[in-house]
């Protein structure tokens, strides 16, 4: 430790360009699979609401109300059909208004219509569903979130493929200003590479202080960017929580297992650290190793 | 053993440095290079070395044959070999002993062991007394001291020293030589040199070059061109 804070205080301005360097392009990857995570977060939430609504007019009986139940579930379109009933519906509509007695008295089970709760297996069969909903005899109304979800969907995906360009030209212009930067120290320390090489020292010795230099600036760089990012996400917090208020959780799909991104929990906090730690000291050695690659090779002539 | 067996060197702007050049040289033996500038002394220092491959011929060294250009041993066989330069080739940022110690940091030895070694061989040279000094603070002779301490420390039994006292005055000449001296029956050395009186009173094996060719090689011999 003592030769690499050696190494990098008699190189100040370099050290100083590799971590600014590093500093810009950590602080806005995180803030991207942020933002990301968040909004895939959201999406999810959105289409574990239900989806598409039916409801049924008065006289529509039970019996075809379960009639069109079964056929939506053969179609294999569908997650999960539920069915409110009148009386369902009332017991809801009290629940909802308990503290308001006024509209309890001017509600019975007569007035709310029975309905189907549809959630859809993918939000692109929404309109399908919704457009054979609206062909069924005793409805009344199809209340389809279609917008929102469609929004929601174009959104994510532009995101997500502005981000990954931006994300990929970002680390390209990160890693060239690390490799010339490289360069120019071991530039500097030309002779003594040579005279090492001259020694019988191998590649890796040579490289090592340059690599062990690259992952402390690496780790420096992540850790003071996840505080800046922890002291602003902290000072953000209540106002999140004001306008997040309906929503309990956020979670995001990690092939079996789930990640809650809201509230921030201490395992996604970790992980997230993690991850910016490990991206920030990997690609300072990945930049430092090609810029040495270069100067390492045995030149006989 | 150090084998040069018909060995042929050219530059690529077809300057022949080398022609068909052979000889042996014994472990431990001590050897003089001889000719004048352009006669071939360094290239075959730097085939030894391994920082040049021939065009024809065969170069042994240590039992490892070098001659291919794709050689894969030759950063083993440089831990094993000692160059000492004209011009010292002292790392300015770093003390004596850091610059004695740089040979054996690289075969990653134990502290203790570096330090045990280092002292030795600052014993041999003459300058423990200035471990902790810096290039800037010695003269010409003692940096060449510091350069030949770098060379001989560790496990290097082949020495191979290109005009160490070029830039030197007789009397610091001669304590260089001493040193050499010291060491002669425990490790190979070959010194390329212009230095007549050197090469005269030490009385050993000489191989003379003139433009590219061995003409002479002599058991204890003089300087003769």
């Amino acid at each position: 430790m003592k030769e690499i804070l050696t190494a990098l205080r008699r190189t100040p301005y370099q050290s100083l360009a590799v971590f600014s360097s590093l500093f810009l392009s950590l602080f806005l990857s995180l803030l991207l699979v942020f933002c990301l995570n968040f909004l895939y977060g959201l999406l999810g939430y959105v289409e574990s609401r239900p989806q598409v609504t039916i409801y049924f007019q008065n006289e529509t009986t039970e019996t075809s109300i379960i009639g069109v139940k079964n056929d939506l579930e053969k179609t294999g379109m569908v997650e999960s059909v539920k069915y409110i009933s009148k009386n369902d519906a009332f017991t809801l509509y009290k629940d909802a208004n308990k503290d308001n007695p006024l509209l309890l008295e001017m509600v019975s089970p007569d007035v709310l219509p029975a309905s189907l709760e549809i959630f859809a297996k993918k939000p692109a069969y929404l309109p399908q569903i919704a457009d054979r909903l609206n062909r069924v005899t005793g409805k009344d109304e199809v209340s389809f979130q279609k917008n929102v979800v469609d929004k929601l969907l174009s959104l994510t995906a532009v995101i997500r493929t502005l981000s990954l360009g931006f994300f990929v030209f970002l680390m390209a212009t990160t890693s060239i200003v690390l490799m010339t930067i490289t360069h120019f120290k071991v530039a500097l320390k030309k002779d003594e590479i040579e005279l090492l090489r001259l020694m019988g020292a191998s590649a890796g010795y040579v490289r090592k202080p340059f690599m062990q230099q690259a992952l402390f600036l690496g780790f420096v760089s992540a850790t003071v960017v996840y505080g800046l990012f922890a002291g602003v996400l902290f000072l953000l917090y209540p106002a999140m929580q004001g306008y997040l208020s309906g929503i309990t959780q956020l979670l995001i799909d990690l092939g079996p297992y789930q990640l809650a991104v809201w509230p921030i929990t201490p395992l996604y906090a970790g992980a997230l650290y993690m991850g910016l730690t490990l991206f920030g000291m990997g690609i300072a050695a990945f930049a430092t190793y090609f810029a040495t690659h270069k100067y390492l090779a045995i030149q006989r002539n | 053993m150090i084998q040069f067996e018909n060995v042929t060197k050219s530059y690529p702007l077809g300057t022949i440095a080398l022609e068909d050049v052979s000889f042996v040289i014994e472990p431990n033996e001590f050897t003089f290079l001889v000719g004048t500038s352009g006669a071939g002394k360094t290239t075959i220092l730097n085939l030894i070395l391994g920082y040049l491959y021939p065009n024809s011929g065969t170069v042994i060294v240590d039992d490892m044959d070098i001659s291919s250009k794709k050689s894969k041993k030759i950063e083993e066989l440089r831990r094993h070999i000692g160059v000492v330069f004209q011009d010292f080739k002292v790392l300015q940022d770093k003390n004596v002993f850091e610059n004695i110690a740089l040979g054996l940091s690289i075969q990653e030895l134990p502290i203790k062991k570096i330090k045990e070694d280092v002292r030795e061989v600052l014993n041999l040279v003459g300058l423990e007394s200035k471990e902790q000094y810096f290039p800037v603070q010695l003269s010409a002779g003692e940096l060449q001291r510091v350069a030949i301490a770098r060379a001989m420390c560790g496990d290097r039994h082949i020495i191979l020293a290109d005009e160490p006292t070029g830039n030197l005055d007789p009397k610091t000449t001669w304590d260089i030589m001493k040193i050499f001296k010291k060491v002669e029956n425990t490790k190979t050395i070959i010194i390329a040199t212009h230095n007549t009186d050197v090469v005269n009173s030490m009385k050993k094996r000489v191989l003379v070059l003139k433009k590219g060719r061995l003409i002479k090689d002599m058991k204890k011999g003089g300087y003769e061109l």
